[in-house]
């Protein structure tokens, strides 16, 4: 077997085709299994939906394999399963995601399925009802997580009634309040070929495989798509807190404030600081040494404002998970770690170890097929370019201390941030 | 069934298999499509030889290995994880402990330096051993804050009278706490040795030049007394268990466990199976019915792994809505009459071989998983089990998986478990992460 396409460190030959409808359509070969993967992305989320009808683009967009004009909901997982691939749906913020691993010669299959579930979704009434109450459910025994109650009054916090406040598979009353109607239309609004992307890596030519795609795609229809209008969030200049009692364990402490976009320039200098402060390898960032290696606070804890950065803001982050009587500590711990940052310049040393971590290890984001299909979607989505992967390199080592404290001060506060804290009645023992 | 692959050693092509003078053994695997090696050091201790009153220290051990030796400072480990722009974790379970690394092809090496030093030359501060101890502790804690973490910890508890398996790997925290350096530090000069462990590397590299870079660093490791557990044997199960366990949550959630054989066993083929046909997809047979037509529960699992040790065959749910847990327990025994009687289909023992041969492919992409499969098999149970695996599998018949869910599934050898609201009082419905608030400013 022939080993060709994707060698890490070096950019991916991206094929690139589209169709006349607008849909485009990204490969890349690889051929070191004999397997494809498959992402479709339709640029509709959460971010699309009224408040009132909270949790709407999820539930779409888990009721899109619940029955096509062509296929009941039972058939097309047997299709699927039976010769034992798997097409899963999902929905975010920004995006709805369709994902299909298959073997290669089950190709044609996963992509007529996967144009059927896109371009021809039913919802049908008894799906709805079942997904509904599926849903309240989960979100009832997600409440019983000190950690997920933690994160959603944290957004609360930080982005008020900006849709990113609100948890992106709703509230009950939002969820049961989603009709038909709304399935439908929120799907004749957004889900166009010109509002898609087809990412494809495996073994496969983009020869082998137009041919079906120009079968299963051709008929979608384009469309004029409405944009997300909503005003962008801004940055907290007060303190807020909130705590609540949660039988628990553990406390779970969220600190931090609104972020930034993916596409802010300083992001690279971010990361670096991010790596420095709270995300590096193994416990050597700053906030992990200290609050986990010194001071046995915790078995978790981190810190970062690059992991969550999307077409909008996303937040810094500092997570700590202690024992309640180490509140008063822990949130000291966290907040003396960002005031350091802020403050003191990190040393020569800490940029080039932060630098080479960063340079060495985002290859292994590149690995499988999976990897580069969801990084093509990336690319596509945040314009960084298929050559990414040579860039990347530059764009970290050209980050000097200077720009780490610039960034610092500019993105970071340690006085202006939300804090929530979820577990035992820890009020007295909070300052 | 015909094949998608021409052998069923996919898995194994390739593999290079080096027993050292010390009984290191050392497997290899090139793959030369990504220019990274994962290096992955497996020993044959996990919470299955650990004694009562001593439970967690295979645990304990595994975090105690990122602090350092003589030669490796403190922070070390990891500082030099960072530099080397690589990756680092370690993981314990009943039957082993592993940790690896993953770094680019050119300085792969450092891995080996690392662990053939820290394999022998763990320095145990009583200082740093008192710190690590309380992250280990709130490690523990934020499984008990797990409704699932909580209820499979009473479930397993109870499912085995002796066996070791019984205890949290993480170990009872009453262990933890009164953990001490003498002891754990004799626990490792038992158990790590290079006759106890296996060498697991896949990756960018030629294999004779990684098998002498690992004797290199390896060889000069004596090998030690073969390492001895006196491991309790479980008696049979003479009828069901039950236990409610009692915890804040009111969400109904069930979890049941059947003793199951141990790896290789000639049933456990048909079982992996099974648990395949009960609720791998949306086609799955529990998935189905309790998903799809009864609307009980937000999600249904069962769950057979590879053990080295007669292990549980486990199936959770939790239900929904006004269902109660006795319905979901009802709908789960029933269905697995059904197929004890019979009741199964060509069509469903087929979609199942598919999906795990499927899997099987799917699933081995990167040098991590590769290490990961040759490692695991090795210290489990030997490459041989990979080897014939696919081909074990493919010859089932519908006759048995019926026959293993009548053996194995059945009343008499099981266990169940389920969580009962204890009354505690948070904020809960009040607090405002959960309802949708119309005029919140």
């Amino acid at each position: 077997m022939s080993v060709s396409g994707v060698r890490l460190g070096r950019a991916p030959a991206v094929h690139e085709r589209v169709l006349d409808n607008g849909l485009k359509v990204l490969l890349v070969e690889n051929r070191t299994i004999p397997s494809v993967s498959i992402h479709a992305s339709v640029f509709a989320g959460s971010r699309h939906e009224r408040k009132e009808k909270a949790g709407l683009a999820i539930m779409a967009s888990r009721l899109l394999d619940e029955g096509t004009t062509r296929r009941t909901s039972l058939e097309i997982a047997e299709a699927i399963e039976s010769v034992g691939g798997a097409i899963d749906t999902d929905g975010s913020y920004e995006r709805t995601m369709l994902s299909s691993s298959v073997l290669t010669k089950d190709v044609g299959l996963a992509i007529d399925l996967a144009a059927d579930i896109l371009i021809n979704p039913q919802f049908p009434e008894d799906a709805i009802a079942k997904e509904q109450e599926r849903t309240i459910a989960e979100i009832a025994s997600a409440m019983d997580r000190p950690q997920v109650v933690a994160g959603w009054a944290f957004n609360k916090l930080i982005y008020g009634r900006h849709p990113l406040g609100r948890p992106t598979h709703g509230y009950r009353e939002t969820v049961a309040a989603i009709t038909r109607d709304d399935l439908v239309e929120f799907h004749d609004r957004h889900f166009a070929p010109n509002n898609a992307l087809l990412s494809i890596v495996g073994d496969v030519t983009i020869d082998e495989i137009w041919p079906d795609i120009q079968r299963h795609f051709s008929s979608w229809k384009p469309k004029t798509i409405p944009t997300a209008r909503h005003a962008r969030p801004v940055r907290q200049k007060d303190k807020r807190e909130k705590r609540i009692v949660m039988p628990a364990e553990q406390v779970n402490i969220y600190l931090g404030h609104l972020g930034i976009e993916r596409g802010n320039p300083d992001y690279y200098a971010l990361q670096t600081l991010d790596t420095i402060l709270g995300s590096g390898a193994g416990f050597t960032a700053r906030i992990p040494q200290r609050l986990r290696d010194e001071m046995g606070l915790a078995y978790t804890t981190f810190a970062g404002i690059t992991m969550t950065a999307g077409l909008e803001p996303g937040k810094f982050i500092a997570f700590i998970g202690t024992s309640p009587e180490n509140t008063a500590l822990a949130i000291e711990g966290l907040l003396g770690e960002v005031r350091r940052i802020v403050k003191e310049p990190v040393t020569a040393d800490e940029l080039k170890d932060a630098q080479d971590y960063l340079t060495g290890s985002f290859v292994f984001a590149f690995e499988s097929s999976s990897q580069i299909a969801r990084f093509l979607t990336h690319a596509e989505v945040y314009g960084l370019g298929f050559d990414f992967i040579e860039k990347y390199p530059e764009y970290i080592n050209k980050v000097t201390i200077d720009d780490v404290a610039r960034v610092a001060r500019k993105y970071l506060d340690y006085e202006n941030y939300s804090l929530v804290v979820v577990g035992p009645d820890v009020a007295s023992v909070v300052s | 069934m015909s094949s998608a692959i021409s052998s069923s050693t996919f898995a194994t092509e390739g593999v290079r298999r080096t027993v050292l003078d010390n009984g290191l053994v050392v497997l290899t695997k090139e793959m030369r499509s990504s220019p990274i090696v994962t290096t992955m050091v497996w020993y044959r201790v996990g919470s299955r030889n650990e004694e009562a009153g001593q439970t967690g220290k295979s645990h304990f051990l595994e975090h105690m290995l990122f602090k350092g030796t003589e030669r490796f400072k403190k922070g070390q480990i990891d500082l030099l994880t960072l530099k080397n722009g690589g990756g680092n974790n370690a993981f314990t379970s009943h039957d082993f402990t592993a940790y690896y690394f993953s770094f680019a092809s050119d300085r792969w090496q450092v891995a080996l330096d690392i662990e053939a030093d820290r394999m022998v030359n763990c320095v145990f501060d009583p200082l740093e051993f008192e710190a690590e101890k309380k992250v280990v502790i709130e490690e523990l804690k934020t499984g008990l804050d797990n409704p699932w973490g909580i209820l499979m910890q009473e479930l397993d508890a109870a499912a085995y009278k002796l066996h070791p398996y019984r205890n949290p790997v993480v170990g009872w925290l009453a262990d933890v706490e009164s953990a001490t350096t003498g002891e754990q530090q004799a626990y490792y000069r038992k158990y790590y040795q290079p006759n106890n462990a296996v060498l697991a590397l896949a990756g960018d590299f030629d294999s004779d030049e990684a098998v002498a870079a690992a004797a290199r660093r390896f060889s000069r490791i004596p090998a030690g007394p073969e390492p001895v557990s006196k491991i309790l044997q479980e008696p049979p199960q003479r009828g069901e268990r039950r236990l409610a366990v009692r915890w804040r949550s009111k969400v109904p959630r069930i979890a049941i466990a059947y003793h199951a054989p141990a790896i290789a066993d000639s049933d456990s083929y048909a079982l992996q199976v099974l648990a395949v046909i009960l609720s791998e997809g949306k086609a799955s047979r529990l998935y189905q019915r309790m998903v799809e037509r009864e609307r009980s529960v937000t999600f249904v699992n069962a769950d057979y792994g590879e053990s080295k040790d007669s292990t549980l065959f486990h199936i959770r749910a939790e239900a929904r809505g006004a269902h109660t847990r006795e319905e979901v327990e009802t709908a789960i025994f029933d269905e697995l009459e059904r197929i004890a009687a019979g009741e199964v289909t060509l069509r469903e023992v087929d979609r199942a071989k598919r999906q795990i041969e499927a899997h099987y492919i799917l699933s081995r992409e990167r040098t991590l998983d590769q290490a990961m499969l040759l490692g695991q098999m090795e210290t489990l149970g030997g490459l041989d089990y990979i080897e014939t695996y696919l081909d074990r599998i493919g010859s089932l018949t519908v006759e048995d998986v019926a026959r293993v869910c009548g053996a194995y599934l059945q009343e008499d050898n099981r266990t169940v478990a389920y969580l009962v609201p204890d009354g505690a009082a948070g904020d809960d419905e009040n607090n405002e992460a959960g309802p949708f608030e119309e005029d919140e400013e």
